[in-house]
């Protein structure tokens, strides 16, 4: 147990806290999410598995800053957390301003004045037939 | 070959998920604005925590596989691993959606022509 461990068990904790409390974006309750984070971490192994490999290292871990643990692979465990911590807050992001676009909302819709001249057409057709 | 260890890992992932884009109708790439506020908050969170673990020694990088060019002890792989990873995640989870609405052919059909207005006018209607 290091700082990286208990880093990495209280960021998705907190990116977690940021939607149920703040943002409420509703992500969490969707499947594709759920879908999402299943192909991420997946495509994590390789990546990251990679960067940890034991011959060949590019990122070097200080041993005591982490639980020790490596699944699978070289990986530290530690990493999915991280991981999953920037997955959800991006996708958070993501939400929360396509939200915020959607709320400020367009311009008033353009359609309404053709309709509104229809409907006077339409008026003065049915005159029309009246006489 | 060794020093672009980093690097082609980083160009793998753009790679792979450039057909989520132009196959499954992702449309991440063609909403720069929205990718830029997206991504602004996750670079500060998450570069904030890469610095502060690299400052103690929690981690480091190992200058035989990244390129060498580097800023506040960061490498541009690194710099640029949070602009990536994040691209890769939208990419899955746009693509992820489209196949769930519209199935396989359905999210292939609305990947080349889909109108910037038509999704809003979904959504609005």
């Amino acid at each position: 147990m290091g700082e990286y461990t208990v880093l990495a068990l209280a960021a998705p904790v907190a990116v977690i806290a940021l939607e149920l409390l703040v943002l409420r974006t509703g992500l969490l309750r969707q499947v594709r999410y759920w879908i999402t984070i299943a192909i991420v971490f997946a495509f994590m192994v390789p990546v990251d598995g990679w960067l940890t490999k034991p011959e060949g290292t590019v990122v070097h871990y200080d041993p005591a800053a982490k639980s020790g643990i490596r699944a699978p692979w070289n990986i530290p465990v530690e990493d999915f957390g991280f991981g999953f911590a920037m997955i959800t807050m991006t996708l958070l992001m993501w939400l929360w301003w396509q939200r915020r676009d959607h709320h400020a909302g367009p311009p008033p819709p353009r359609r309404r004045a053709p309709r509104t001249t229809r409907t006077a057409h339409e008026g003065d057709s049915s005159e029309m037939s009246h006489a | 070959m060794e020093r672009w260890h980093y690097a082609l890992v980083l160009a793998a992932c753009v790679a792979v998920t450039l057909p989520l884009e132009l196959g499954l109708g992702a449309r991440v790439y063609r909403r720069p604005w929205l990718v830029v506020r997206t991504l602004l908050p996750v670079i500060v969170v998450f570069v904030a925590w890469d610095l502060v673990a690299y400052a103690r020694g929690v981690w480091w990088f190992d200058d035989g596989h990244i390129l060498g060019p580097s800023l506040f002890g960061l490498p541009a792989e690194e710099w640029l691993f949070f602009v990536v990873v994040p691209l890769c995640v939208l990419l899955t989870y746009e693509a992820v959606g489209n196949v769930l609405r519209y199935g396989w052919n359905g999210a292939a059909r609305r990947a080349p022509a889909l109108r910037p207005t038509a999704r809003a006018e979904v959504s609005h209607g």
